[in-house]
């Protein structure tokens, strides 16, 4: 399935260059050798301190190479590659610099500089500096006034096996980690990394494990809606914001204690929850026993309306009003990009299921090769990658500035336009391929039936494609067909164009229900724009928006 | 304060025990300045201070508690004053001290010794008797007893 998601993807940036390499954790660790290799020879030095330097550089060999040749003595300082030992001593027994205790010569190690430490004390050194993270890839001699690197090979010689295999991780991570142009794939327990062509603005990748990932922000694919409104939009999703705005729309605080109370259905007597017990009216937040008769009773509280009309209330009660509104708003567009979001999950089960099990059943009952069915795969391919997009322009929706009412009109005709397609598009590979994968053999109209199916779903491909299409280029170059005030020439998009003209014909029809029945008349009086699918009187030879001839 | 914590210490390794008798008994001849009050305790340290003659601090006397971890000297002691604290730019009033070899910097080879002569050092540099600006809300944010080595520190002045 892997391959083929990514295929999908292939198939819907057909027009731009793939602008990154997928690395497996032997190409990272084929790349580290290779560099390591490379700065050893041209440096002359052991390739345990070449790799020093590389992980000081950032891997960076080429800024190494500089600054090396400019002044290896700085650099050799900095790193801690001394050239010779600052701690000489001849003596037979040596006392250890950590527990103070003396050891025979053949017991003391030392790091280049000399200084002495006991062989379990060095153990204890380097199993703390690798516990304590990737620190431990630049660990010098514990001497605090000493910076004398420690490196690799001591560090091997003396850390147990568990420890080795953490720091031959960090050595691996660190590759990926420390340089600008990589990074993990996130998802979990993949341990592919991607390597990104800098100053390539397309920033969807999709990783080996097939995980569609943004390089720019890491979250899942998002084009064409921008980095930023998707964090928005992730952030509100799990914001507290959103409780928030719900306590403030439907609770009021008690006003003895302040605690939010929720008020669901029934009486206007509220009783708050133990310790405050405190009891007053929902409406006006008075004491209940100020209340009966004389007030005029609970559900017409005058003390409330009073209040209100003097303005005590009216900040608050805004507030909550404006709350409920942005919640209201919020949900709808939520809702829809969470059901794309399953709905995508749901096509990609199905592909799967019908790529392991239905695509050979399929082939033989048809007695047809399974690469003539290909189309059923692009079908669901092509509703797998729309499900994507349309689910992230509904937080693109959500961010929409409410005056640009007409960008916001022209994204709402692309948007439904492309979601109503993927609807048909989706129906028959759902519903439809259904009858041919049961049991009924024998049928004689199986067959023929197949053959009408067969351009239905490929054409339903084709078109959806191309309203996706439209969908995301408009969106890439934020909608600004609409500030265009040029004729819309026949390059221009076709659909925008449609949805130019239509905002300058019919301003009072806003709603889209309206606008998308007047493009379905079937009567004889209209034409479809093969091109366009724009309802065009039947006097007309060319299309009325996009000029496409009849 | 320090108590709840060290209650739940473990008990220190058999290295960390054979290392802090031998600076036990350098403590014999300690450094100039301090003073390390006997006890019976070798996991906990008290050590009077006495502030440099000629500095800020002279005349004044303050007591620092080290208490240390079982994998001592691997890991860093845990170094406070104990209350009243001297006022210090980079002492809390709680006695947290914002001193890097404490923390990220500490290294094996330092000892209970080399940590008084950098407080003492640190001490001595000061200009002027004055709490950290972010006093009032660091020592609110300890008031569960957290312990100094959770606090992730910031070292970004080095000339006091």
């Amino acid at each position: 399935m892997g391959l083929i998601v990514q295929l999908s993807y292939v198939i819907i940036l057909s027009y731009f260059q793939k602008n990154y390499t997928v690395l497996k954790e032997g190409d990272i660790r084929q790349r580290q050798e290779e560099s390591i290799s490379h700065v050893s020879a041209v440096l002359s030095i052991s390739r345990v301190a070449a790799s020093t330097l590389l992980c000081h550089y950032k891997w960076n060999v080429s800024q190494l190479h500089d600054e090396w040749f400019a002044d290896e003595e700085r650099v050799r300082r900095t790193v801690g590659l001394l050239s010779r030992p600052v701690f000489f001593s001849s003596a037979k027994e040596l006392t250890c610099g950590i527990c103070f205790d003396s050891y025979p010569r053949h017991q003391i190690h030392s790091a280049v500089c000399g200084h002495p430490y006991c062989t379990t004390c060095w153990k204890g050194y380097i199993t703390t500096s690798i516990n304590d993270g990737p620190g431990c890839l630049s660990l010098r001699c514990p001497d605090p006034a000493c910076c004398a690197v420690v490196d690799q090979d001591m560090i091997l010689r003396l850390a147990s096996d568990e420890d080795k295999e953490k720091y031959s991780r960090y050595l691996v991570r660190s590759y990926i980690e420390d340089k600008k142009k990589t990074k993990w794939c996130p998802a979990p327990d993949c341990s592919n990394a991607v390597e990104f062509e800098v100053g390539s603005n397309v920033y969807d990748v999709t990783c080996l494990c097939s995980h569609a990932f943004c390089w720019n922000c890491t979250e899942e694919a998002h084009r064409p809606v921008d980095c930023s409104t998707v964090n928005m939009w992730i952030m509100k999703n799990s914001a507290e914001s959103e409780n928030m705005n719900w306590i403030l729309a439907n609770s009021k605080p008690c006003p003895k204690c302040k605690r939010p109370i929720e008020k669901n259905q029934g009486c206007m007597h509220m009783i708050c929850t133990p310790p405050c017990k405190f009891e007053f009216c929902w409406l006006c937040l008075g004491a209940w026993s100020d209340h009966g008769e004389r007030t005029g009773g609970f559900y017409a509280c005058n003390r409330y309306e009073a209040a209100k009309q003097e303005g005590l209330y009216d900040e608050a009660e805004r507030r909550r009003e404006m709350a409920k509104n942005s919640l209201e708003r919020y949900t709808h567009y939520y809702e829809r990009w969470a059901s794309n979001q399953t709905s995508r999950q749901k096509a990609i089960a199905d592909l799967h299921q019908m790529q392991t099990v239905h695509l050979e059943k399929l082939s033989d009952k048809l007695k047809e090769p399974e690469s003539q069915l290909k189309f059923i795969i692009e079908a669901w391919q092509q509703i797998i990658e729309c499900r994507r997009v349309l689910k992230w322009t509904y937080a693109y929706g959500y961010y929409l500035p409410d005056h640009e009412s007409a960008k916001r009109q022209l994204f709402e005709y692309l948007q439904g336009d492309a979601e109503a397609n993927l609807e048909r598009l989706h129906q028959c590979a759902e519903k439809e391929l259904l009858v041919f994968l049961g049991n009924d053999d024998g049928d004689t109209d199986f067959i023929s039936d197949f053959k009408i199916f067969r351009p239905k779903l490929a054409g339903l491909t084709r078109v959806t494609r191309s309203y996706f299409e439209n969908l995301v280029r408009a969106l890439e170059n934020g909608l600004s067909d609409v500030d265009s005030q040029a004729a819309s020439s026949v390059s221009v998009s076709s659909k925008n164009a449609g949805a130019k003209g239509k905002g300058g014909k019919a301003k009072s029809s806003t709603s889209r229900s309206a606008r998308s029945g007047a493009r379905n008349i079937d009567d004889l009086t209209h034409w479809n724009c093969d091109r366009c699918t724009y309802a065009n009187p039947d006097s007309l030879t060319s299309c009325q928006m996009c000029h496409n001839r009849r | 304060m320090t108590t709840s914590s060290t209650q739940t210490r473990k008990a220190l390794s058999k290295i960390a025990q054979l290392r802090l008798q031998k600076e036990l008994e350098e403590w014999h001849d300690p450094p100039v300045g301090f003073k390390h009050k006997v006890s019976d305790n070798l996991q906990r340290w008290t050590i009077e201070v006495s502030g440099a003659p000629g500095t800020l601090y002279a005349n004044e006397t303050y007591q620092l508690q080290v208490d240390f971890p079982e994998h001592y000297p691997m890991e860093a002691p845990q170094v406070i004053f104990v209350p009243p604290a001297p006022a210090h730019p980079h002492i809390y009033s709680n006695g947290h001290i914002c001193l890097d070899i404490l923390y990220d910097s500490w290294s094996p080879a330092m000892t209970v010794s080399s940590i008084c002569i950098s407080i003492l050092s640190m001490l001595s540099s000061s200009t002027s008797k004055q709490r950290p600006p972010d006093n009032d809300l660091y020592v609110n944010k300890c008031r569960n007893g957290r312990s100094p080595k959770e606090t992730r520190w910031w070292f970004h002045d080095d000339k006091v």
